[in-house]
């Protein structure tokens, strides 16, 4: 395997994007072996200092975030306010084959870097557009992060919390990261398309949208009226085998059993009290959920006996649905982590693993993550691609509209 | 021209409406649950031809809706979203004879969607292995909880353990002291339905380059530690943060939640503090903290967090989320509010941005369209979702099937 026979070789990528989940479905397209240029202003993304400018990332010597969204691109930093540097963005979208853009519409009609007026320079460009709440309407122009657009202004953060309790907490770029993923399916949509009709198009998705899909279920109950209220505690579960017990080594046991019917009997064996299926409160799944507190209870008692190494082969043993809240600390030495493919070794000085991008190829593998670029790192050799003289490259950054 | 628009598509100016780029593809959807099958229902709604196989009594996800932890109502919505569009042929895949009726249609087929856990894949036979010699242009994508190899590849997965607890989304997504942060139904497996289309397009543009079809998956384990990527990240090099604190505890009082005076909350996401630090101070009314040496800077605003706190907390807690909206509008501050879906079926920013559509099924008049958008075409509009072996017959003739045969079929158990 070479990468000139990954699925996505020969494809130019134009990232002129921020922060998150727009470079992560570059990041995506990049795995998969397509040339990825990020334009960048003369100030970089900022997303190459969020790891210090937000309070909640994880402090590290080594840039992760950064590594993490821009492996395997290649950074040219144009202004482009100036036009010279106008002119040579078009020379570049001419020859590029999908342009990622996210800025907010506003910005995008100062730049002049909306669909419209891009069309013109490639008609085969895929030009995908990321927003947080929708290419029109009240809201188009507001700048969109994944905390208040795909979590907040869902509805997923105020029914992800306990009765009483304040809305529920959405980890760095989480919802970004899912979003990323619907980018890169549109963008290989209009692939398909392109290869039909040898036209380029528009495609995109939104913050919003994505956060209210990944919601689907209850987003499409309220749709038709029926509305979910806010999660009991742990100690007042709607079903007491649908709920999370600790263990005697204070990790989190979620315990999900779907079929009850089939597992009520493998539990109580399970955790010693073979009993409970004589008694009386806990004989039908109604009896179960009406009495889910006393269940709740017994189970709570019952998992605080032992530690998670004994649960985890206890109800593996008798088949029964369960799942470990992992600590993050847990994830790298996971070895289920590395044979889902989800950890991956790295060319990476300081930063040996990374996360790989979730698709997996039978036919192919992702290309291995190399270093992020440094800003402008790679400006004189792309624009030497587009076939401009050393001079013209030099007169370009006198004019300041390059670094 | 406008009322042709894609939802969502393109602002003013429009652009012509072409085939679904789906056109043609027969899907067969082998899978139950969510994942899997709202990957099925995204193709679909770009016109895919989506054949659903479900055993004799059906997917269990058509009881879905009978669980505790979903919202309580008469109607199946959960199996209207993820039927949609989608013709049902009801085969006993435990039954000989229904093997070769699978055959046939695996080879007319472009694309089989699978998520038996791979133990009863392998029971079956519905392994890549099995499948490629039977139509070697196939895309076969595959759906595990865990993977495909190592110690838990044959644990069956559901999102809430495989997606949320195993990755650390849910240990991470609670405040200091309180209990593990939770999920809502299914919302892992519609996540992880985006890669499974990704996948199965990417094998797809495969087979266009090569005349070759292939193998594509992925696992709600690998989607939930990518969307907690950046945690992850630092984790493998060694960084940790410790839970969030309450709102009334924050690390950053300008990236935090505040209570407005209609009990709604509002979540304040200054990161570019310090562009914005004095446009906050004008809005809410302080222009003094501006010159309050406590919080001069960037450093000392973060590092004296509770005391700026105490300052915004009461000020936030005097007006409606609706004054604040009046206060901040122009400002560039970003801010939003913690939404209630009761105020998200009608908000007009979901219509604009295509999150909602129409449907032709009476029961749901509106559902939930998928999050991806294309300036060429419209997702196609949902009708209802098919009864257990709704289109049994019909596939079966398609699939050259003459009435004896299939008579033949349903007499043997095959069909349920």
């Amino acid at each position: 395997m070479t990468e000139s026979d990954l699925p996505l070789a020969g494809l130019r990528v134009l990232d002129i994007s921020s922060f998150i989940a727009a470079p992560a479905a570059a990041v995506v397209l990049g795995d998969w072996g397509a040339d990825v240029i990020k334009v960048e202003g003369p100030d970089g993304d900022p997303n190459r200092r969020i790891m210090h400018d937000s309070s909640n990332y994880p402090k590290s010597e080594v840039n992760y975030p950064w590594h993490m969204d821009s492996r395997n691109k290649r950074s040219l930093v144009l202004d482009l306010k100036l036009p010279e540097a106008r002119a040579a963005l078009d020379r570049l979208i001419a020859v590029s084959d999908v342009l990622i853009c996210n800025f907010p519409p506003p910005v995008r009609d100062k730049l002049k870097l909306a669909y419209e007026d891009v069309k013109p320079v490639n008609p085969r460009l895929i030009y995908a557009s990321l927003t947080g709440y929708g290419e029109s309407g009240p809201d188009r122009d507001r700048p969109g992060f994944d905390a208040t657009a795909y979590f907040a202004r869902s509805g997923l953060l105020d029914a992800q919390r306990y009765e009483g309790g304040p809305p529920g907490v959405p980890g760095p770029a989480q919802g970004d990261r899912a979003t990323a993923m619907g980018l890169v399916s549109a963008i290989l949509m209009a692939l398909i398309h392109r290869m039909k009709t040898g036209e380029g198009s528009w495609v995109g998705t939104s913050l919003l949208g994505n956060g209210l899909w990944s919601c689907g279920v209850i987003a499409q109950a309220a749709l038709v009226g029926a509305f979910l209220p806010h999660r009991p505690p742990p100690e007042r579960p709607r079903s007491a085998l649908g709920n999370i017990y600790t263990t005697s080594d204070d990790r989190w046991l979620q315990l999900t059993i779907v079929r009850e019917d089939k597992m009520w009997v493998p539990l109580c064996q399970a955790i010693g009290q073979p009993e409970l299926t004589d008694d009386a409160r806990f004989v039908t799944q109604a009896d179960r959920r009406q009495h889910s507190a006393d269940l709740a209870a017994i189970l709570k008692h019952a998992f605080a006996q032992r530690d998670y190494e004994h649960w985890r082969k206890a109800l593996a043993d008798n088949g029964i649905t369960f799942g470990v809240i992992s600590r993050p600390q847990d994830v790298p030495g996971d070895e289920q982590a590395v044979a889902c493919g989800a950890v991956v070794e790295t060319a990476i000085d300081g930063m040996p693993r990374t996360l790989a991008n979730p698709i997996r190829l039978g036919f192919a593998e992702q290309r291995i993550a190399g270093p992020s670029p440094a800003l402008g790192q790679h400006s004189d050799e792309i624009l030497g691609e587009l076939g401009m003289s050393r001079d013209e490259i030099a007169r370009l950054r006198q004019s300041g509209a390059l670094r | 021209m406008s009322q042709d628009l894609p939802p969502g598509g393109p602002p003013p100016g429009g652009l012509p409406l072409s085939g679904l780029p789906l056109d043609g593809l027969v899907v067969l959807d082998v899978s139950s649950f969510i994942a899997a099958p709202a990957a099925a229902a995204t193709l679909a709604d770009f016109g895919a031809d989506v054949i659903k196989i479900e055993p004799p009594d059906g997917d269990p996800h058509r009881n879905s809706f009978r669980n505790a932890s979903y919202p309580t109502s008469d109607l199946n919505f959960p199996w209207q979203l993820d039927g949609r569009l989608k013709r049902s042929l009801a085969l006993d895949l435990k039954n000989a004879a229904a093997r070769g009726v699978l055959e046939r249609l695996i080879g007319r087929a472009d694309v089989m969607i699978v998520n038996f856990p791979p133990p009863a894949r392998e029971r079956l036979r519905l392994g890549w292995e099995d499948i490629e010699p039977l139509n070697p242009r196939l895309v076969y994508c595959s759906l595990t909880g865990y993977g495909e190899s190592g110690p838990d590849r044959d644990r069956p997965g559901f999102d809430v353990s495989a997606y949320f607890g195993r990755s650390g989304i849910l240990d991470a997504a609670r405040y200091e002291d309180g209990p593990p942060g939770l999920s809502l139904p299914a919302q892992g497996d519609r996540a992880t339905a985006m890669t499974l289309v990704a996948a199965i397009l990417m094998g797809l543009r495969q087979r266009d380059r090569t005349g070759k079809g292939c193998w594509v998956g992925t696992s709600l384990y690998a989607n939930g530690v990518w969307a907690n990527g950046t945690s992850a990240a630092g984790a493998l090099v060694g960084a940790r943060l410790p839970p969030r604190q309450s709102p009334d505890k924050p690390r950053n009082a300008l990236t935090n939640l505040y209570r407005t005076s209609d009990d709604r909350w509002l979540q304040l996401l200054m990161v570019r503090d310090d562009r914005l630090w004095a446009p906050l101070c004008t809005a809410i009314g302080r222009p003094d903290l501006l010159e309050d040496p406590r919080f001069g800077s960037r450093a000392e605003r973060r590092e004296r967090a509770l005391e700026l706190h105490r300052e915004l907390a009461p000020i936030f807690v005097t007006r409606t989320y609706a004054d604040w909206e009046t206060a901040f509008a122009g400002t560039g501050i970003p801010f939003g509010v913690i939404g209630r879906l009761a105020d998200v079926v009608d908000d007009e920013q979901a219509r604009h941005a295509g999150i909602f559509a129409d449907t032709d099924n009476p029961e749901i008049p509106r559902t939930v369209n998928n999050p991806i958008r294309l300036g060429f075409a419209k997702p196609r509009k949902a009708g209802p979702p098919p009864t257990i072996g709704e289109h049994s017959e019909e596939i079966l003739r398609e699939a050259g099937y003459s009435a004896d045969e299939i008579d033949a079929l349903g007499k043997s158990g095959a069909l349920g």
